[in-house]
């Protein structure tokens, strides 16, 4: 395959609940192995925001033409968090904004997101966030939840991180009405099908791949778009050619070609 | 860099899948039940053969699912058939001369769905039996069901249970990262137990269960139809694995395991 590969879904630091280490080289191997170019990684471990985006930024220092620092921001400290993201954005160049709606018990369209939200939406970037939350009540939907987003910040771009690991008409509807709305891949399952279906509902190009590293292993998660079923071209958009148009990295104004 | 990623990926070894399931379950449609079905998956995957189980005599009746198996598989010799027991109510007799009578090759329990503890006072007689007459049991790590969650194996109970039977062969199957912080202690602790990978997609996993127990012991998987066929073969073959490691992992150990080859 000729074109870049970008895995738009990456984790740096240790999880040693699941024997995960902060081991840049063995992350630099697996990206080989998996052909992957670069990876966008961000680290959502800490309370301190601060902490985890300079962790990131160990990363990006090591290898620079591999890894694009992504930045982090919790809503606990609102006092801190917009301050937070002018750094790491701004200061540091990372490219997009994570946050983990799961750790911080908030679902996603909370407003204590919103401080976060406006300051992406005067940049016009992306946020990549769960699109569920464990403890949503019965009659949400995700398409209800992304309207609403995307009414309020027309601005920022969503991706709604591990939709499209799963078959799940309501995800890619969203995708599919919503013009800055996106899904993408990583999950723990490889649901037969589920690439197929994404593509097929929302189209080749909102489907972003994604692998969770160091979680998950990238060649294994790569795999799930190498092997399905769906035409040539659509594997290169979603292996890479999707997020460099979203995160603009052809521009050069914006970091140069990917 | 790219040149890593092949978007026209066949298996170099020949594959034979350590865990999929035909048939109809009765909490939810699945994409593909039937063999036919099963079959033009492992073609487009360049899979030959999957050692199948009935999802049906998991969750609800042996018998009555070890039969639609069969009648499911007919004679085609691409699906090999792998029977449920629950030894807490199956007949063992009765079970063996099905077995025998069928050619079946292996056994897979489900003791937290069928509600048992696996210790030696309950399943002591399956075991001895299945020690005797070679025949390898599958054991599930967890199982998923939309109306009841099987919760997780008890690995207490594998470790202290499986090390009376040494001449037992035992593969760990399905087996998610959630459970990657005793699987590896529990192959390092039992020599006669080997794992099937169709859910170990934790980073370098394989890698590390690879150095652990080596390649005799390792099973590619797919937990088809929950999941395509290909993603972990595609896997196995970026592992940088010699040639007949790989071979070893995509199909040769299952084939020994099942007595279906020479290399003993």
């Amino acid at each position: 395959m000729d074109s870049p590969v970008i895995d738009f879904h990456s984790h740096a630091g240790c999880w040693g609940r699941y024997g995960v280490d902060a081991d840049c080289d063995l992350y630099l191997k697996v990206m080989d192995a998996a052909g992957v170019d670069r990876s966008c990684i961000n680290c959502i471990w800490f309370g301190d925001a601060r902490r985890g985006n300079d962790l990131v930024m160990e990363y990006v220092k090591r290898a620079p033409d591999r890894f694009i620092g992504v930045a982090f921001a919790t809503p606990h400290y609102p006092e801190e968090a917009v301050r937070e993201l002018e750094r790491a954005v701004h200061g540091l160049g990372m490219a997009y904004v994570k946050i983990y709606p799961d750790y911080f018990g908030r679902p996603n369209d909370d407003p204590a997101y919103f401080p976060i939200y406006e300051w992406v939406d005067e940049q016009e970037m992306a946020v990549m966030c769960h699109a569920t939350y464990p403890f949503d009540p019965p009659g949400t939907t995700i398409e209800g939840r992304f309207t609403a987003l995307s009414e309020r910040f027309p601005n920022v771009r969503w991706v709604m991180a591990h939709t499209a690991g799963a078959v799940d008409a309501d995800a890619a509807e969203t995708a599919r009405t919503l013009p800055n709305v996106y899904m993408e891949t990583c999950s723990s399952r490889t649901t037969l099908g589920a690439t197929e279906f994404n593509v097929e509902r929302a189209g080749e190009d909102k489907v972003l791949y994604g692998s969770d590293m160091a979680l998950m292993d990238a060649r294994q998660q790569i795999a799930k778009v190498v092997t399905a079923d769906i035409p040539r071209r659509a594997k290169e958009k979603i292996l890479g050619l999707n997020a460099i148009r979203l995160l603009r990295l052809d521009d050069p104004a914006r970091g140069g070609a990917a | 860099m790219t040149s890593a990623v092949d978007l026209d990926f066949r298996p170099e070894a020949p594959a034979f899948d350590a865990n999929a399931a035909l048939g109809r379950r009765h909490d939810r449609r699945v994409a593909v039940d039937d063999a036919a079905g099963l079959l033009a998956e492992m073609d487009r995957a360049g899979v030959e053969r999957a050692l199948v189980y009935a999802p049906h005599a998991a969750a609800f009746d042996s018998a009555e699912g070890n039969a639609g198996l069969l009648e499911a598989i007919g004679d085609e010799s691409r699906l090999v058939p792998q029977f449920v027991c629950n030894p807490t109510f199956d007949d063992l007799e009765a079970t063996a001369a099905q077995i025998e009578a069928a050619g079946v090759r292996a056994v897979r329990m489900v003791p937290m769905l069928h509600h048992y503890p696996f210790r030696s006072w309950v399943v002591g007689e399956w075991l001895e039996w299945l020690s005797v007459s070679g025949i390898p049991l599958w054991l599930p790590a967890s199982y998923e069901a939309n109306w009841h969650d099987g919760g997780d194996l008890d690995p207490h109970a594998v470790h202290e249970t499986v090390r009376q039977f040494p001449d037992l062969h035992v593969v760990l199957c399905e087996v998610h990262y959630v459970q990657a912080s005793w699987a590896p202690p529990l192959l390092r602790s039992l020599p006669n137990l080997s794992i099937e990978v169709s859910r170990y997609v934790i980073v370098d996993g394989i890698a590390r269960l690879l150095e652990i127990v080596g390649p005799r012991r390792v099973l590619y998987g797919s937990r088809f139809p929950e999941q395509a066929i290909a993603p972990q073969l595609y896997h196995l073959h970026r592992l940088g694995l010699n040639e007949a490691d790989l071979r070893a992992v995509c199909g040769g150990n299952l084939e020994r395991l099942l007595g279906m080859s020479s290399d003993g």
